[in-house]
């Protein structure tokens, strides 16, 4: 800008005490200079505005060119893995990463203790004796100190902003270099479960609460849902002397993934421990008593009182974090099935909350495989792909052990290959190719 | 409505455009010039306050003015921007308004339209019973029904934007003779003759709030004042919006501190340079907040517990932004900054309390873990 006489252009002068700057086009009406007033023609006793120097204390400023550029352009990322969960995922993650950097800075966020268990056990542990200390391995704080993490414990992860590295939390914003998510699944509730009437053993804290109230002596308890996790707390359950009724909208236990064949023998087997079975059960509604007992109404009419309800109705993954950083998510957080990066290549998952070509994977053989596939992306170590194999499951009924191998087509046809009274041998079959087998009963000594 | 004149006068903020340039007007002229006496010198800015009203500040987030709370928020932040002050007295404002609105109580619907143009003004006494509500502290004021209403008796501590003649939503405990109150109501406290505002202890800034403590003996509340009876669905409903609003204020806070740091960019970039939280990561940070923010707007009375998570969570981060922007605008502009006429050292201490006001960092972060535990039998 010049000024109007076609002159010089105005000029700027800096005040030397306190980094005013004086505008020869603005002059500082304030103080009665006004606009268009040259640097020589302000009187000696002017001040400046802001600290009270006078003129003399002033001198030629020239802008600089802009220093932006030198500066990051990007937000400032913090350094460091953070992982959310420690559960076996997060752990196993954990561990992973220390196998291969003794100084990465690690962060990890659990909205439990963080105590180490190995969570399969939870189904079974209470026909066993256990309690927390027996199924705790290590302590949270512990581990963590062994491995060098730094351990956020009941601290939820409840937003996320992959832009800006940032995963704020119940205890403050932590920024990241790389985010792996270890998360978990979190039970599936109908709405006809009232979650202050119905206990879900998903972690170690709830089973406490649980076999607390166990432990007062023999109980009536109502199992919803014939799933894995539901037929085995039957089992154990009964085990540990209380009587307990099992109840599924299927006819058969475990419905979703045995054939009938199968099914009907673990029902037997239940009936023989004395597990109440009530297959085609419709829920309506429970509600409590004055004296604290259930009432579980069915569609039918009938009505069922028992001490205490459990819900085993499957498993879900909570999708806020990964809905607010605007992840894709499937079922589960999709992930690359060969490298477990999430659609935002900085953050990675694994486990429970993750989904494999579209389908979650809810089992425990595959995590420390995943861990380390993640712990070396995230080092930027040379890996080679993780490779998806469907895991073994293996029911944890002691009367009536179950074994699946391969990933069986719900539905799909099955094919008696043995049987005998103790002991059934299925297989699917695709063409030629078995894609899965069933093994059901103890396998006779040789 | 019939005509179409009928509803351009009951309708008087139809573009967006001009409400913000007309709240931008009065903000970046006679508020900034005032903003040093609002800060320091008690003074209670009800002219501005008037003219902002008069520009649609304050009624645009209102149903009946079209429920713009993207526009409120910005309105909002233009003033924050300026003053942090007059920002927090805007959400004040906006507050009273909301709960005006939403009570459905035909005298205080009488009572809105003055309201939300400036013309009469008034707060919010809420910190309390959203404390109380969520399990923190105690509930202050007690409330015993007789003919016709209640009375109310206790004392809360520091109410702003309030003065005689004014008037501010509360709640009260209702005493039934019982152990404990069989129920809250919540009313708008009218601060007539009966009632003598006692002066609080100075503040460390933004003295031009009118923050004042409110003792009541024995006062009449009729039904033409009633907000909510009962009152917890009715805060459960606006707790939302409620919180919503005040980041528009701290939006403000942290686009003042850039101002402040671009202000010197000139003439200390080649220092500053090496200072943590420069402009462009404070704006990536600001326009990642303002996104969130935004999509938060389209439905401020949802009830969904994810939906208020996630007001909490932006919140949250609000005020931890302001206290980093503020920070480091005064870093940035050193000396100059820390003028007592100077806008950043003003900023760190209305940044403070964008921290510290209620629900204050804390209490989002206990409200948070509360509502991502999982529920189980007792």
């Amino acid at each position: 800008m010049t000024d109007p006489e076609g002159g010089q252009p105005w000029r700027l002068y800096i005040c030397r005490a306190c980094g005013f700057v004086y505008d020869e086009s603005k002059g500082d009406p304030d103080s009665g200079l006004a606009p268009g007033t040259r640097y020589e023609d302000i009187p000696d006793d002017w001040e400046c505005p802001l600290c009270g120097v006078t003129k003399t204390d002033f001198e030629l400023f020239e802008k600089s060119a802009p220093t932006e550029a030198v500066a990051p352009v990007a937000p400032a990322q913090g350094t460091g893995i953070v992982v959310v969960g420690a559960g076996l995922a997060g752990w196993a993650t954990v561990e992973a990463i220390r196998a291969q950097d003794a100084e990465v800075p690690l962060t990890l966020v659990t909205a439990c203790d963080g105590d180490v268990y190995h969570k399969p056990e939870l189904s079974i542990a209470i026909s066993r004796g256990m309690c927390r200390d027996s199924l705790v391995r290590e302590r949270g704080v512990d581990a963590a100190k062994r491995l060098g993490v730094r351990l956020l414990r009941q601290t939820f992860a409840v937003g996320l902003s992959p832009a800006l590295h940032q995963l704020r939390t119940t205890r403050g914003t932590v920024t990241y270099t790389k985010l792996i998510l270890a998360q978990g699944a979190k039970p599936a509730l109908p709405p006809m479960l009232p979650p202050e009437l119905c206990w879900r053993v998903n972690d170690l804290d709830a089973w406490c609460g649980l076999s607390k109230k166990l432990a007062a002596g023999s109980a009536r308890v109502a199992i919803v849902g014939a799933g894995m996790v539901g037929c085995e707390l039957a089992e154990d359950l009964t085990a540990s002397g209380h009587r307990v009724c099992l109840i599924d909208c299927e006819a058969l236990p475990l419905a979703g993934l045995l054939p009938d064949a199968a099914a009907v023998r673990l029902k037997a087997s239940f009936t023989e421990l004395g597990i109440d079975f009530r297959g085609g059960g419709q829920i309506t509604g429970i509600t409590a008593d004055a004296d604290g007992a259930r009432h579980i109404k069915f569609a039918d009419g009938a009505t069922l009182v028992v001490d205490h309800v459990i819900a085993a109705t499957g498993l879900v993954t909570d999708s806020r974090l990964a809905r607010q950083a605007g992840l894709a998510f499937d079922r589960g957080i999709q992930v690359n099935p060969e490298t477990l990066s999430t659609s935002d290549p900085d953050i990675y998952a694994l486990g429970d909350c993750i989904s494999l070509y579209g389908m979650p994977c809810r089992f425990i053989e595959p995590i420390p495989h995943q861990a380390k596939a993640i712990a070396r992306a995230a080092l930027s170590l040379p890996q080679e792909a993780y490779r998806h194999a469907d895991p073994v499951i293996r029911l944890k009924t002691k009367s009536l052990p179950i074994v699946v191998h391969g990933m069986p087509k719900r539905g799909g046809d099955w094919r008696i290959v043995k049987q005998d009274f103790d002991r059934l041998e299925m297989e699917q079959r695709m063409g030629d190719m078995v894609t899965s087998t069933l093994k059901v009963g103890k396998a006779k000594a040789a | 409505m019939d005509s179409v004149a009928e509803q351009t006068s009951s309708f008087p903020w139809l573009e967006d455009a001009d409400v913000l340039a007309g709240v931008t007007e009065v903000a970046q002229g006679p508020l900034a010039e005032a903003a040093y006496r609002i800060d320091q010198e008690h003074y209670y800015p009800t002219d501005i306050m008037a003219s902002l009203g008069e520009a649609g500040a304050f009624g645009v987030h209102l149903d009946r003015y079209g429920g713009r709370y993207d526009l409120a928020l910005k309105a909002m932040s233009e003033i924050a921007r300026v003053c942090g002050s007059t920002g927090f007295l805007t959400w004040c404002h906006d507050a009273c308004g909301l709960y005006m609105e939403q009570s459905g109580n035909p005298a205080l619907l009488a009572r809105l339209d003055d309201h939300a143009r400036g013309r009469t003004m008034g707060g919010t006494g809420l910190s309390n019973p959203i404390k109380s509500l969520t399990g923190i502290e105690k509930m202050i004021l007690t409330a015993k029904p007789v003919a016709g209403g209640y009375v109310v008796n206790g004392t809360l501590p520091w109410v702003s934007h309030i003065a005689r003649g004014q008037y501010c939503g509360v709640l009260a405990g209702v005493d039934d003779g019982g152990d404990a109150p069989s129920r809250e109501i919540m009313f708008l406290l009218d601060l007539d003759e009966r009632v003598d505002l006692r002066r609080c202890p100075e503040f460390s800034g933004m003295e031009g709030t009118s923050t004042w403590a409110i003792p009541l003996v024995d006062y009449f509340v009729s039904e033409a004042q009633i907000i909510a009876d009962p009152a917890v669905p009715f805060i459960k409903k606006v707790r939302s919006a409620f919180i919503l609003l005040q980041i528009g204020w701290a939006q403000g806070v942290i686009q003042g501190s850039i101002d402040s740091i671009d202000e010197v960019e000139d003439v200390l970039g080649h220092v500053n340079q090496y200072l943590d939280a420069r402009p462009d990561e404070l704006r990536a940070e600001l326009d990642d907040l303002t996104t969130r923010a935004t999509s938060l707007c389209a439905d401020p009375y949802c009830e969904d517990k994810d939906f208020f998570l996630q007001v909490l969570d932006a919140r949250a981060q609000a005020a931890e932004l302001a206290l980093k922007a503020s920070q480091s605008a005064l870093l940035h502009q050193g000396a100059r900054g820390y003028l007592m006429k100077a806008a950043p050292q003003r900023r760190i201490r209305e940044a403070h309390f964008v921290a510290i006001v209620t629900p204050a960092i804390k209490h989002i972060r206990w409200e948070m873990a509360k509502l991502m535990r999982e529920e189980m039998p007792a």
